[in-house]
């Protein structure tokens, strides 16, 4: 608390695309960018590789700012998987006051112009919660260790302790394998998440601040479960509850709610 | 196939404990408001204390366990009429969801 709110401050979002072999994440950033232009009347930079075919796209970021995108990440499926530098944010954007988001998060809502009200510099996740369960557990980065602090969506002022915050990630990511066996983690690949809680921790002094906290949860997609577009922010969520080896099907509906699609697939059949 | 269709053809049931989570989650988020310097939940509780009081300036401890010093009746009118618009709406919602099968 306590930084002072100028009006005069630039505003924006700032994603990161860089497309791989499978999924083309600028088409989902675009996607993610009309979005933020309508729900929440921001402009939207995006931060990408020469080898994302820029040129094909037919939207116009505020900004489109071109790195080299750093190969060496797999996903869960050994596929190149470029979410390395998301540290560079604080470097990279153009704007005073940033919300930096994933390309899959779907904006449905104002509900992210919120951040800018809460007058604290950092701001990220720290609970989730799931569409269709309920009782999903919080996620830790190791099981006798800390609960993850979320990447998706961060909310940052240009302030000397968010550059520290960002520089410590960058620390985490370049001493990835340290910091894993450090704190017991048994994921191996690096996500932006796990850097996130560790480097949090490391400027708060090991403890937990809550004013770094956005006070909702949230949302995510998760397996198992299918999202389909009624109306242009309302949906329809089926979920296949596994029950004694038989597959229940489930649904609800969901209106006017940003949520985090993990199912990239999906996301693509939405925008 | 639209979605309607789709629920059918699946013999897809409305899950109402995943609809009250969910609205649940939605509209407290909205319950949340940033004034004076501070975070604040439009809750009964909140409502009441603020009611309760006849003080002019009076100090709080807000949602990040910070405390600040606020005007209570511009606060108190700012957290009413937030409290009274969004249960509204959750009520809405929450009715159309209700009779879902």
């Amino acid at each position: 608390m306590g930084c002072i709110r100028e009006e005069t401050m630039s505003k924006g979002v700032l994603l990161f695309a860089f497309n791989n072999d499978k999924v083309d994440y600028y088409a989902m950033a675009i996607a993610t960018a009309k979005r933020a232009n309508k729900f929440l009347n921001l402009p939207v930079t995006v931060v990408t590789d020469s080898s994302t075919a820029v040129a094909n796209y037919d939207y116009e970021f505020d900004n489109v700012i071109v790195v080299d995108a750093d190969r060496t990440n797999l996903n869960a499926k050994n596929e190149v998987w470029i979410n390395k530098g998301r540290y560079q944010a604080y470097t990279l954007s153009p704007y005073d006051e940033t919300l930096l988001l994933d390309t899959d998060y779907l904006i449905n809502s104002d509900t992210l112009l919120k951040p800018f009200e809460l007058y604290d510099d950092f701001m990220c996740h720290n609970r989730t919660s799931f569409l269709m369960i309920p009782d999903h557990y919080q996620e830790m980065i190791s099981e006798q260790s800390y609960p993850t602090m979320w990447a998706t969506v961060i909310y940052f002022k240009k302030t000397p302790k968010t550059k520290m915050i960002f520089e410590c990630m960058e620390m985490v990511q370049q001493n990835y394998r340290h910091y894993t066996t450090l704190y017991n983690m048994t994921v191996g690949n690096f996500r932006n998440d796990f850097a996130l809680t560790i480097a949090l921790r490391i400027v708060c002094g090991q403890t937990e601040d809550p004013n770094h906290y956005i006070p909702w949860n949230l949302v995510h997609v998760g397996k198992n479960t299918h999202i389909y577009r009624d109306s242009d922010t309302m949906y329809t969520v089926i979920y296949d509850n596994w029950q004694r080896g038989k597959i229940r099907k489930e649904y609800s509906i969901v209106t006017d709610t940003d949520f985090h699609l993990l199912n990239k697939e999906n996301f693509m059949e939405l925008i | 196939m639209d979605t309607k269709q789709l629920i059918i053809e699946a013999k897809a049931r409305f899950n109402h404990n995943a609809a009250k989570a969910y609205i649940k989650d939605k509209y407290e988020s909205k319950l949340t408001v940033a004034d004076q310097g501070g975070l604040w939940v439009a809750n009964p509780e909140m409502i009441s204390f603020l009611s309760s009081s006849t003080i002019l300036e009076i100090v709080i401890i807000d949602t990040y366990s910070n405390p600040v010093k606020v005007n209570r009746a511009a606060l108190l009118t700012k957290l009413e009429k937030t409290y009274h618009y969004v249960m509204e709406q959750w009520q809405n919602e929450w009715a159309a969801l209700e009779k879902k099968r």
